[in-house]
Parts: C-alpha cells; structure tokens; sequence
C-alpha cells in the first residue's frame, strides 16, 4: 500500500503533467531552449576538460626543464655556448638542443611544426619507431629524410610520392625524403609535425651551427626540478625557464569560465535566465490565475498550488538539464565536438581528429545546474506563490 | 495508464541510456590508454610540450612555451584577432590587461 502522502503527491504529480501537455507547446519549447542552454555550457565544459585530462595524462613525460633566450620581449636562438655555463650547475643529467620553428606553406594556407633534435640522445627515444604507422625515424647519417604527421602527408598531397620540397628563407628548394608518417594514435600530438635532422633544420631555416632554439634539460633527481631551474634563471637571466610542472598545468589555465567563450556561453544563459524570469515574474497569464481559483475554490489549499507549480518547474528544469548534458556528450564523444570545432580551430588549416574522452565531473554538473535549473525554480515559485494568496473571487471574476 | 506512470517510463529511458553512456565512456577510456601510451613515448622522445589542436598561430599551437602575452605583442596596440584566442583564459591580473 502506497502512504497517503506519497498517494497524495502522485495525484499531485498527474495533474502537474496534464497541466504541461495542456500546454504543451509553450512548455516544449521552453525545455528545449533550456537545454540547448545547457548543451553549450555542458559541451564546453566537456570539450576543454578533455582537453586538460589529456595534456596532463601526456605531456609528464616532457623535459624536465626547457630554456628558451628572450630579447625584447620575444623568443630568440639560444646559443649552444649556454650549455657550458650550464655544465656548473649541479644535479643536471643531460641537455639536449633542439631546432624548431613553423613553416608557412603558402599553397595550402598551412602552417606546419618544424622539429629537429638527436632523438637518440632522448628518454624513449629507441622506442620512437613505435608512435610510426610505417617507416622508421631519420638516422644521423640519413641527410634530407623526414617522419611527417597524417595532416601534412595529406595536405601536401604526397599519395604513394615520398619527395617534397619546402622553401628555405632566400626562397631556394630544400628536397625532403619520407621516411615514416606518425600513426594515427598520435595524431592528437603529430598531427602537423614534421621531424627531421638538426643540420637539414639548420639548413632550411638559416639557423646557425652555434644556435639552437631551445634546450631541454634532464635532471638527475625530479625533486630538485624547481632548485635547479631557479639556479638557471639566476645564471641566465635573458632566458625563460619552464618546468614541467609549468608545461603540464598549461591547459588547466588556459581554457576557464574566464575566457572569452565560455563568457559568452554564461551570458546567453544568464540573459536566457533573465527573460525568462523576467516573464514569469511580471505575473502569471489571466488563464493560470482563473485555474488557480477554481482550484482553491474546490478546496484546493495554497500548499498544494505550490506543489503543482514545483512539480511542474521541477519536471520542465530537470528533464532539460539531463537532456542538455546527455547531448553535450554525445555532441563531444561521437560528433568530434563540430560545434565548437571551428572556434577552437580558427583560421587552422590542419583539423585534427578529437578522439576525445568527455570529461563529466560531479563540480561541472553542480555549476550548469546551479546556474540553470535553480534560477528557473526561483523564477516560477514565486509569482505562484505571490497569486495563489489571492482571494479566488477576485481571480475568477 | 497514469501520467506519472508514462514520466517513470520516460526516466527509466533516459536512466538506460546514461547507463549505455557510462559504458561507453570506459569502454573509451581503455580505448585512449593504448594511443597514451604511444603518446607518452612521441612526448618523451621529441620532448613535446603541447597538444596539436589549433595550428593557426605560435600561441595557440604552443601555448606551453609561449609568452602569455603573445597574443598582443606583434606590434604595439595589436588587438588579438586570431578566432582560437577566443577559448583562451583571460591574465589574472586585470591592471595588466
């Protein structure tokens, strides 16, 4: 047997949804701008968290620490003699150069990744052969033979060639070999990279044999990453310093609520909100003031218009809101995010796949729902509340 | 058949369908360990510090080894107008803005 209060409350409950489907378009459709609201909230918040999980899953392997030589305020060569100073510090295992830049491929509008260093002389770099889908890396001795990304093999059209050739600073041909091409498992790192000999990228981009343009740096002992590197700054002081700790928190700080999309996506909804309060607020229709009445003159008492009004928000709030973020997952998981793609692409020529693991968090879903479904409930108890006190003959009169 | 009966079904729908969701998202999690693992070397190996999301600018390609200024310093007074800043975080410190 179900208690009476219970029974009370279903009763309650059918008449709230038959009250919905009386009005059903209206209702419909405000669930559906409701969860269109939280789909872009929810995709976001998704998306970028994704996006964080995987750079900090990934990049702990990076260099310990990574010197970069500024001047003026932007990014210049390093020079190679930097490493002898550097040979006093204590504690530091191994200091690797690296040459690398972009290159701008003007038929294609792409913007290509540059990478060149002694990969052997790298943790893991043995095992490099394995992130390739064929081929293998460039040996010392293999001048002009390169490892490409999947975007690059595609947007230089190579098909079955493996030849190609990139302009050097004075517009003069540097031909290139194929030798291996990333697989598609790391597309989200390789995708627009191409890999080469540090001489042939000395080579291609007029960069001297006395200049690097950064050096990574291996520690022997991983607590003492920070010491050393604040010993770096202090030798160095045209240098930036960065540390893995650094490098692997980029993502965390880059996307936030703060940025400039997801401002956006918080204004729609607060703006969405606002109307919507606004609307109910301003006082129930004369229709829905006339129900009122007649329900209080059959006997209906305050509490229960109350309750039929809560059910009511509540069914319309909540069922937009699982709606919402179940088609943010989907939108995330299987639609490659295509929504908010080109934002995050902008002008980029190269689209990587996203293969993507959404990332749903316990404080993500508390947010949207603090900022969508409380505001909501807020906006049409009230002016029921503020009604449903009305004496009934003056409401149906 | 009662409303609430018909809304109950609706919610065991949707119930089911979070529960294929959940499914699926560990299926996927096992999926992405196998190319982590294989990421990890690429990121050991090439000394990798960035993931390859948008290519249209340093900043956005690199956000890790790029000035958190950049998006502002091609010339003096540049305003950003590469569309990726858009997803960007804006600097803490609203003085320096």
């Amino acid at each position: 047997m179900i208690p009476k209060a219970l029974e009370k409350q279903f009763n309650i409950l059918d008449f709230s949804l038959s009250s919905l489907w009386r009005r059903k378009l209206k209702n419909i459709s405000i669930m559906l701008v409701f969860a269109l609201v939280i789909f872009l909230l929810g995709s976001f918040q998704m998306l970028t968290g994704a996006l964080t999980n995987s750079a900090e899953a990934v990049l702990e392997n990076t260099a310990d620490i990574t010197i970069q030589k500024m001047s003026a305020g932007r990014q210049e060569a390093i020079p190679l003699a930097y490493i002898e100073k550097l040979r006093s510090i204590y504690g530091i295992r191994a200091i690797i150069p690296r040459v690398w830049g972009y290159y701008f491929d003007e038929s294609n509008l792409a913007n290509f990744t540059i990478l060149a260093l002694e990969s052997d002389s790298m943790p893991n770099g043995d095992k490099l052969n394995l992130t390739l889908d064929h081929g293998h890396f460039p040996k010392r001795t293999e001048a002009g033979t390169v490892v490409i990304g999947r975007s690059v093999h595609t947007i230089l059209g190579l098909g079955e060639r493996r030849i190609f050739s990139l302009f050097r600073p004075d517009l003069s041909l540097k031909s290139f070999n194929m030798v291996g091409l990333f697989s598609q498992q790391t597309d989200l790192l390789t995708n627009d990279l191409i890999v080469m000999n540090p001489s042939d990228a000395r080579d291609l981009f007029d960069v001297p044999t006395s200049m690097a343009t950064d050096l990574c740096i291996y520690v022997a002992n991983p607590s003492e990453i920070e010491t050393i590197a604040k010993k770096i700054a202090g030798l160095l002081p045209d240098t930036r310093v960065l540390t893995k700790i650094q490098i692997q928190k980029t993502y965390q700080v880059v996307f936030s609520w703060r940025s400039g999309f997801a401002s956006i996506c918080l204004l729609t909804a607060l703006v969405a909100f606002a109307i919507l309060a606004w609307d109910k607020a301003s006082g129930l229709s004369p229709e829905e003031k006339r129900e009122i009445g007649i329900l209080k003159i059959l006997g209906w008492e305050t509490g229960d218009i109350l309750a039929v009004r809560f059910w009511e928000s509540t069914l319309v709030s909540l069922l937009a809101f699982i709606i919402g973020c179940m088609a943010a997952y989907f939108h995330v998981a299987f639609f490659d995010a295509s929504l908010l793609k080109p934002v995050m692409l902008g002008w980029s020529v190269i689209h990587p796949p996203f293969k993507l693991l959404p990332s749903v968090t316990l404080a993500d879903l508390l947010l949207i729902f603090t900022f969508s479904v409380l505001p909501y409930l807020g906006a049409t108890i009230v002016p029921a509340w503020r009604c449903s006190t009305v004496p009934p003959d003056s409401v149906i009169r | 058949m009662r409303p609430s009966h018909l809304l109950f079904i609706f919610l065991l729908l949707l119930t089911f369908i979070n529960a294929t969701l959940y499914v699926h998202a560990k299926r996927l999690a096992n999926d992405l360990k196998a190319d982590q693992a294989l990421q990890t070397i690429a990121v050991a190996g090439l000394g990798l510090t960035d993931l390859c999301v948008a290519t249209e600018a340093r900043y956005t390609r690199h956000p890790a080894v790029s000035d958190p200024m950049a998006p502002f310093m091609d010339h003096p007074g540049a305003i950003e107008h590469f569309p990726t800043g858009s997803f960007w975080n804006a600097p803490t410190n609203s003085e320096t803005r």
